[in-house]
C-alpha cells in the first residue's frame, strides 16, 4: 500500500510540472496474468476553469467565467463540453475594443494515459466545435494619419455590434491528475482554426469570446487550468 | 501544497508571456499629391524655387525648396484645411474642402481616412499661381482621394 501511494505522488509530479516520460517496463510473458481488475469511476466530471480569475488579477483581462464537464464514456474516451461567458478588451496602438458574450464548445477527449492500478490520471487529446454570440463595443479609436504635422483627436464616442457570431473547431492537449479522492486539476492548451465569424460593419473583432485573441491568420490559442470534481455514477 | 504554488506561478508566466507580433505594413492615410505644372506648355512639369508649404498657422512641412510634386497632409479632424504656398515672399492661399471618411485597415494600422468630394480653391490674387486646371480656373474638385497611386492636384505656374 504504501509503495503504491509512493508511485500515486511520482505520476503526480510528472503530471504537474511537465511529463517525463516514464520508464518502459518489459513485458514478461512467464509470470501469469494478475487475476485483480482494478476498477474506476466512470461518471459526470464538473469544474471551473480558475486561470480566468487569475489572469483578472495578473492581466488587463477584464472577466470571465468557464465551467467545464466531461461524461466517461468508455475506459479512453470521455464527452466533454465547456460553457463561458467573457469580457476582454483589446487595446491596439489605434483601436480600444471590447468583447462581450458567451460560448459553448461540445467535443470529445482521448486518454492516451495508460494509468497503473486503480489511478485515473490523463493525457488527452481533446476536439471541440465552438460556437460563440457576443457584441463588440469600439471604444476609441484614433484615425491613423502616418503624419505629426497636424494634430490629430482620439474619438471616444462608444460605437457596440451586437449579434456577432463566431464558430470554430479546436484540438486540445491536456494533462489530468487526480489530486484527491475525484477531485482533478487539469492544465491543457488548444489551438483553435475560425471557420467563420460575423465581422462589425467598418471593424473588425480582435477577439472572440472562447476563442481569444483572433490571429491574422484567423487562428487562436487558449491555455486552461481548471479544478473539477467527478460525480461518480458507477465503478468498472 | 508547495508543488502546486510552483505549478501555479508556472502558468501565471505562460499568460505573461503573449506580446505583440503584427506590425502596421498596409496603406494609411493618404497624403494628397499636387504636380506642378508650366503654365504656358501646359503638359510639361515645371519646378517650383523657393517653395515654402505650410499649413495655416502651423510649421512649414517645405521650406525654400525647388520642387515639382510635393506631398501635403489633411486634417483629419475637420472638412477643410488652409494652406500656405509661397514662391519667394510671393503667398497664394490655397483653400481645400472635403468629406473624411473613416475606413478600418487591420489591427495594427487601425483606420485610415479617405477624402471624398474634395474641392481646391486658390485665391484670386494669384500672386504665383495661375490656376489648377489648363484652362487656368481657381477652384477644381476631386471625386476622391485614396490612395497614394497617383498626382491628385495640377498646379499651374
Amino acid at each position: 500500500m504504501n509503495q503504491q501511494r509512493i508511485y500515486k505522488f511520482f505520476i503526480k509530479i510528472c503530471f504537474l510540472i511537465v511529463f517525463v516520460s516514464a520508464p518502459a517496463q518489459q513485458k514478461n510473458d512467464s509470470i501469469p496474468k494478475d487475476s485483480i481488475v482494478y476498477k474506476t469511476n466512470y461518471g459526470l466530471r464538473l469544474g471551473i476553469d480558475i486561470s480566468k480569475p487569475i489572469r483578472s488579477l495578473l492581466q488587463d483581462y477584464n472577466s470571465g467565467l468557464e465551467i467545464v464537464g466531461d461524461y466517461r464514456i468508455s475506459k479512453k474516451w470521455y464527452a466533454a463540453a465547456e460553457l463561458g461567458n467573457e469580457e476582454f478588451t483589446s487595446n491596439e496602438d489605434f483601436t480600444n475594443s471590447t468583447s462581450k458574450g458567451s460560448y459553448m464548445k461540445i467535443g470529445v477527449n482521448y486518454n492516451s494515459y495508460n494509468n497503473w492500478l486503480d489511478m485515473n490520471n490523463e493525457i488527452f487529446i481533446g476536439l471541440r466545435y465552438g460556437f460563440a454570440t457576443f457584441e463588440e463595443t469600439l471604444n476609441s479609436y484614433q484615425v491613423n494619419t502616418g503624419n505629426t504635422i497636424l494634430p490629430t483627436q482620439s474619438i471616444t464616442t462608444p460605437s457596440t455590434q451586437k449579434g456577432l457570431t463566431a464558430h470554430w473547431t479546436e484540438i486540445q492537449l491536456g494533462f489530468r491528475a487526480e489530486l484527491y479522492n475525484n477531485l482533478f486539476i487539469t492544465f491543457s492548451s488548444s489551438y483553435k482554426i475560425m471557420v467563420s465569424i460575423t465581422e462589425p460593419i467598418n471593424f473588425k473583432t480582435h477577439y472572440a469570446p472562447g476563442f481569444n485573441r483572433i490571429y491574422a491568420s484567423n487562428t487562436g490559442f487558449g491555455f486552461n487550468y481548471t479544478i473539477s470534481y467527478l460525480i461518480p455514477f458507477r465503478k468498472k | 501544497m508547495k508543488r502546486y504554488y510552483l505549478f501555479l506561478s508556472l502558468i501565471a508566466l505562460l499568460f505573461l508571456s503573449c506580446e505583440k507580433d503584427d506590425f502596421c505594413i498596409d496603406p494609411i492615410t493618404p497624403n494628397m499629391i499636387i504636380r506642378f505644372y508650366d503654365a504656358t506648355n501646359t503638359s510639361n512639369t515645371k519646378s517650383v524655387s523657393n517653395l515654402s508649404v505650410n499649413p495655416e498657422g502651423l510649421d512649414v512641412i517645405y521650406s525654400n525648396e525647388s520642387l515639382d510634386s510635393i506631398l501635403i497632409p489633411l486634417d483629419v479632424t475637420s472638412g477643410q484645411i488652409i494652406y500656405n504656398f509661397s514662391k519667394g515672399n510671393n503667398q497664394d492661399i490655397i483653400t481645400i474642402d472635403y468629406d473624411v471618411e473613416e475606413v478600418f485597415v487591420s489591427r495594427s494600422c487601425g483606420f485610415k481616412a479617405i477624402f471624398n468630394n474634395v474641392t481646391v480653391t486658390s485665391d484670386v490674387s494669384n500672386d504665383w499661381i495661375i490656376g489648377l486646371t489648363e484652362t487656368s480656373e481657381n477652384t477644381i474638385t476631386i471625386p476622391t482621394i485614396e490612395n497614394e497611386s497617383a498626382a491628385h492636384l495640377q498646379i499651374f505656374h
